[in-house]
């Protein structure tokens, strides 16, 4: 692209035309063509986030329109996350004066590749694989429990459920989790129907579970949550709602 | 305007003005006989006149020194001791010229033919006095890897090509086609056998350059199987079934600006404007470390010549130090007042460059963070680095299209070099220091003659104590020659070990 080439055609969209105008009008004569496309999606971009935000604060707000203080308060809410700036030169000085006085770390020998603590690394497995034997049946209107357990590495195992058990009914073998504080939800065991999957409130598979997130806190989440309309269910037996895997939800 | 930090750099600081004894004298009766107070209030309070004793500087002496935003270097600030020496190389026993021979052999092992000991690390017993104690900084231990490279290198030297104006050496261009203007950054290994690229997609590849492809590590259970004894284990720890030529790195959420490979070549790092720089295995072809510090894009990132430390800097205005240990930096370098574009090691290891948009080079010490050395001169912000092989000079590039030459130990400019048109984004010298490559965004290479641009230099207590240097206008008869390309600016230059020049950079059809 050749620079300085800023002559746009006479029938180019009038927000590209005002576009060129601003950057003539902020002394910018020499640019790429690309850079008006570039600024207009940045405006589009801009624009859109701050009256998303806006939507949202009117709705909180319970208001029937969104107006200007709704625009207000998403701009300068997102004012501070956008447009930082470095930190002042003053301050940088001092963190510098402060970090250069500690001498240099000696050098383990013989130490094999030289990396920071596991924990600050990414060399950690980021997936855990699903166990592939299916649950047995379930159904009937499910009242998702919480109980809470302390889990070793060793995997538990399976039991039919009764609420106060720790483990997932029907599994073979959870899969080895960190060792950690595991709060799982325990549905009500159910009689034994043919179940039929419903999507819109089946449980979720297994989801990457990042182990740098569970770090500081080592709690491990893991719900077993089948939302289940009542009257639904006992209105058509057939529509059963499945209880599907284990469904492990990281909060 | 209160919150942006630029101004409120410049309303604080004052603006560094060299001036000579007899010059200031008559600016001052000038400004008390005018009576102008206005005039005298403005040069009080905004200027610091650091003022010198010696014949006042020419127009063209001026010209060549001014150009930073914060004036130009305090005279103090340029005489702390650089320690720009090398360090000594470690002796290592070589195997005389058997090609098949490899490893080194035992001191104690009897052999038929006497070793041929390492001679550059014999050469000098006493200490240079200019270069920095083995442990002045603490540097990781050389391993047998390392000592096997050590011995490729020497092997390589001896068939080195002298290079001079009469034998220029020849260029080799790899041309990125289909980046679209992507190409960000690109780096080479030192041996010239892989080349990685990083863009603006986010990504980082890895080619290999040499027939040989690209393996990664097998995985786990696999390794378990293999005998561990066996002679070629390196080679059976390799999984066959990933060779390709081309490896993609994938983890970056930004543009890659900067790449540098590891001397040992077993990391890749990138930095990226996500702030983060990243640290890759090129054995298993994935990220290891992220290293977060910066919270702007990060503009450069370089890996120390003996590895384990590595420098970056970015848009926060401060280079930092790091280890690949340790999760935090090591060392943080502040002073500059707008973006570190470049960062570079000495060739010891002892100190690091950083060039900037404030259009100053300023050279940090590692051991404590002091800034050593502050180098005015460029009318543009600083885009290129290169440290001569032998630690005393250093080169640097802006986009005004002059190639400044300067003395570390004695802080001063030596030398002009004019011939680009646009900005010089990539310097090198050879490898013995007899040629100084430069790229630049018009699309030409040039190459320059770096033993005439040293020689006859005029440094001593005098004009050390000055800070400025006659330099001759001499710029086309040091340039050796001009290559130009198609339209493809070159973005990275390499001189492999036997001295041929490896250029790299997108071809942008105009």
């Amino acid at each position: 692209m050749e620079p300085g080439k800023m002559a746009l055609p006479k029938n180019a969209p009038r927000d590209a035309l005002v576009m060129a105008q601003i950057l003539k009008d902020m002394g910018i004569t020499e640019y790429e063509p690309r850079v008006i496309n570039q600024m207009l999606e940045f405006a589009f971009r801009y624009v859109t986030t701050i009256l998303d935000d806006a939507k949202i604060y009117s709705s909180h707000a319970k208001k029937p329109n969104v107006d200007a203080d709704d625009v207000r308060l998403a701009i300068q809410c997102r004012a501070d996350q956008s447009f930082t700036s470095p930190p002042p030169r003053d301050f940088l000085l001092d963190i510098a004066r402060q970090k250069n006085q500690t001498p240099l770390p000696l050098i383990k020998p013989y130490a094999g590749p030289r990396l920071p603590p596991d924990r600050y690394c990414l060399t950690a497995p980021n997936y855990r694989l699903k166990s592939l034997i299916k649950k047995g049946p379930n159904q009937g209107r499910l009242v998702p429990r919480l109980s809470v357990g302390a889990v070793s590495s060793r995997p538990t195992t399976p039991t039919i459920a009764t609420p106060q058990t720790v483990s997932v009914p029907n599994k073979v073998a959870t899969p080895v989790s960190v060792t950690s504080q595991r709060f799982t939800v325990q549905i009500p065991p159910s009689q034994s129907t043919p179940v039929k999957p419903v999507p819109a409130t089946t449980a979720v598979q297994n989801v990457l579970i990042n182990p740098s997130m569970i770090g500081p806190k080592n709690i491990l989440i893991t719900t077993n949550m089948v939302s289940s309309q009542n009257t639904a269910n006992e209105s058509n037996p057939l529509k059963r709602k499945h209880e599907d895997d284990d469904d492990n939800d990281i909060m | 305007m209160k919150g942006n930090e630029t101004m409120l750099d410049f309303r604080t600081s004052k603006f560094v003005l060299r001036i000579s004894r007899d010059s200031y004298q008559l600016l001052k009766r000038h400004l008390q006989e005018k009576q102008n107070n206005q005039i005298w209030n403005i040069v009080q309070e905004h200027l610091y006149i650091d003022i010198f004793d010696g014949m006042p500087r020419s127009k063209q002496q001026i010209d060549a020194m001014v150009g930073s935003l914060a004036g130009e270097a305090k005279r103090e600030a340029n005489k702390a001791k650089v320690f720009f020496g090398l360090l000594k190389e470690p002796e290592i026993e070589v195997p005389l010229d058997d090609e098949d021979e490899e490893g080194e052999n035992e001191e104690g092992k009897p052999k038929k033919k006497k070793p041929k000991k390492d001679s550059l690390g014999s050469k000098s017993k006493k200490q240079d006095p200019n270069a920095p104690p083995q442990n002045r900084i603490p540097l990781p231990e050389l391993k047998d890897s390392d000592k096997l490279d050590k011995i490729m290198n020497m092997k390589e030297t001896t068939k080195r090509v002298r290079l001079g104006p009469d034998c220029l050496p020849s260029i080799c261009f790899y041309t990125f086609l289909n980046a679209y203007q992507g190409l960000t950054a690109v780096d080479v290994t030192d041996d010239s056998s892989l080349i990685a690229g990083g863009f603006a997609d986010s990504t980082v590849r890895v080619w290999s350059v040499t027939p040989k492809k690209l393996r990664s590590v097998k995985q786990a259970s696999d390794l378990s199987l293999i005998d561990k004894e066996s002679d070629d284990v390196l080679e059976r720890i390799m999984d066959e079934k990933t060779a390709s030529e081309l490896k993609i790195l994938y983890g970056h959420s930004g543009p890659v600006y900067g790449a540098s490979f590891s001397p040992d070549r077993n990391y890749l790092l990138s930095s990226s404007e996500d702030g983060t720089v990243r640290l890759w295995s090129l054995q298993t072809f994935t990220c290891l470390v992220g290293y977060k510090g910066h919270n702007y894009p990060v503009w450069d990132t370089q890996f120390s010549p003996y590895g384990y430390y590595f420098v970056s800097g970015g848009h926060d205005r401060v280079a930092r130090l790091w280890a690949t240990d340790h999760y935090q930096p090591l060392r943080i370098f502040a002073g500059h007042l707008a973006d570190v574009n470049c960062t570079r090691f000495h060739p010891n290891s002892n100190y690091v460059a950083t060039g900037s948009a404030d259009r100053t080079v300023r050279l940090w010490d590692v051991l404590n963070g002091n800034c050593v050395r502050i180098f005015t001169g460029h009318k543009g912000p600083i885009h290129s680095l290169t440290f001569s092989p032998n630690g005393r000079f250093l080169a640097t590039g802006a986009t005004d299209g002059r190639v400044l030459l300067w003395d570390i130990g004695h802080g001063l400019m030596v030398g002009e070099l004019k011939g680009h048109t646009d900005t010089v984004c990539s310097l090198r010298f050879s490898r013995d220091g007899e040629i100084l490559a430069s790229g630049s965004m018009d699309n030409t290479v040039r190459l320059w003659d770096a033993i005439k641009a040293f020689e006859d230099l005029e440094t001593d207590d005098f004009t050390t104590a000055t800070g400025h240097v006659n330099l001759p206008e001499n710029s086309q008869e040091l340039l050796l020659g001009t290559y130009m390309t198609k339209s493809t600016p070159v973005v990275h230059l390499h001189f492999t070990r036997r001295n041929l020049v490896l250029a790299a950079g997108a071809y942008s059809p105009q």
